[in-house]
């Protein structure tokens, strides 16, 4: 537990808190990747944790925009090194956008049957196949 | 890629903005207040896309997420929404040891992401006057915009190209997910009443519906009267 500690403490010094206030005053790539993977893990809590299946659905979008802002960040890093068709990273996106809505469709139909059929929403009460 | 001046400032705002939003998505009571959390997320989720100029992105995401998946979403909560748990009378979360293995997970999975980004961040580290010499010329190239203030971006232009050259079969595959999506979930929310009603069960399914308690004798009656009014 204590090395734990102590290895955390090492990362911030290594990464975050050197030149902090350069890292303040001009955010670069990895600030953008930072907050992706927050908000990936933000969204990873509220699926594992949440009774309600449509906030898992929305986490589940939380998730996929953290995808979308890495992406997006990784495009725009590749532009400005001069790499050739480095918008792909946005037509990946729009792709992502695309399934997305797909996914919430479909799924919130499903959930609209299923409240049709038990009468709840809550994850642990749906616990059968067939009833 | 380093941010400068306002830009910076912007960035942070919009980063708090959606981290805090998040967080109220997943923690909100009410899932209708889950859902406005949500939408506040993605904006400004979308002023992160336009801050790293990627412009016809958040314009998508404003307008098919926003304006449409998330209208979807309110709509099913209208729908299906039970009121116990906004009362506080229903668990909001899982069982408890269920939470603290996920949080566990998730703390791990944090700590994880920050030693790797940390790791690589300086494999990134930008080259300052590369950048901006390589903008200059870029922004040298560029059309003048109307105002004569600043100039048109060809990244929308670019993105059009790259979609229609390299993503076209992609492309033409995404329409016909979509195309399914509709189907299936016109399928999946319908009746067997609203099936009924529009003439197209077959009528020997009729009298198994009405077995298996899905339709009463009067609704199916009220739907020939219906059908026989049309015709």
């Amino acid at each position: 537990m204590n090395s734990l500690f102590t290895s955390a403490l090492v990362l911030l010094q290594g990464g975050v808190l050197d030149n902090f206030e350069q890292s303040i005053k001009h955010p670069d790539l990895s600030k953008f990747l930072i907050i992706g993977a927050l908000l990936f893990s933000i969204g990873v809590a509220g699926v594992l944790t949440r009774r309600n299946i449509i906030v898992i659905f929305m986490s589940i979008e939380l998730i996929l925009n953290a995808a979308n802002l890495n992406f997006i960040a990784f495009s725009r890093y590749l532009q400005e090194q001069g790499s050739l068709n480095a918008v792909a990273g946005q037509v990946f996106t729009v792709f992502i956008i695309v399934v997305a809505a797909a996914e919430a469709a479909i799924g919130l139909g499903l959930v609209i049957a299923l409240y049709r059929n038990r009468e709840t929403i809550f994850v642990d009460k749906i616990d059968l196949l067939k009833w | 890629m380093v941010l400068q001046g306002w830009e910076s400032v912007f960035f942070w705002v919009f980063a708090l903005a959606t981290l805090v939003a998040g967080l109220l998505t997943v923690m909100a009571r009410n899932a209708v207040h889950s859902a406005l959390f949500l939408i506040s997320a993605l904006v400004s989720v979308a002023a992160l896309f336009v801050l790293l100029g990627a412009e016809f992105i958040a314009g998508v995401q404003i307008l098919v997420y926003v304006g449409g998946v998330m209208v979807l979403f309110l709509f099913v909560i209208m729908l299906v929404n039970v009121s116990a748990e906004e009362r506080g009378g229903e668990e909001l979360f899982n069982r408890t040891g269920q939470v603290t293995a996920a949080v566990c997970f998730v703390a791990l999975l944090v700590l994880g992401f920050f030693y790797a980004i940390n790791h690589s961040a300086a494999r990134f580290a930008p080259d300052p006057e590369a950048a901006v010499s390589r903008t200059d010329r870029e922004a040298a190239r560029l059309r003048p915009a109307e105002t004569g203030v600043s100039k048109i971006s060809e990244d929308t232009q670019r993105v059009g190209a790259s979609l229609y050259r390299y993503g076209a079969l992609p492309f033409e595959i995404a329409s016909l997910l979509l195309l399914v999506a509709i189907v299936g979930s016109v399928l999946l929310a319908r009746t067997s009443k609203q099936e009924l009603a529009h003439d197209d069960v077959d009528p020997q399914v009729i009298p198994e519906l009405s077995a298996a308690g899905e339709l009463t004798p009067a609704e199916i009656e009220a739907a020939s009267r219906a059908r026989a009014g049309d015709a």
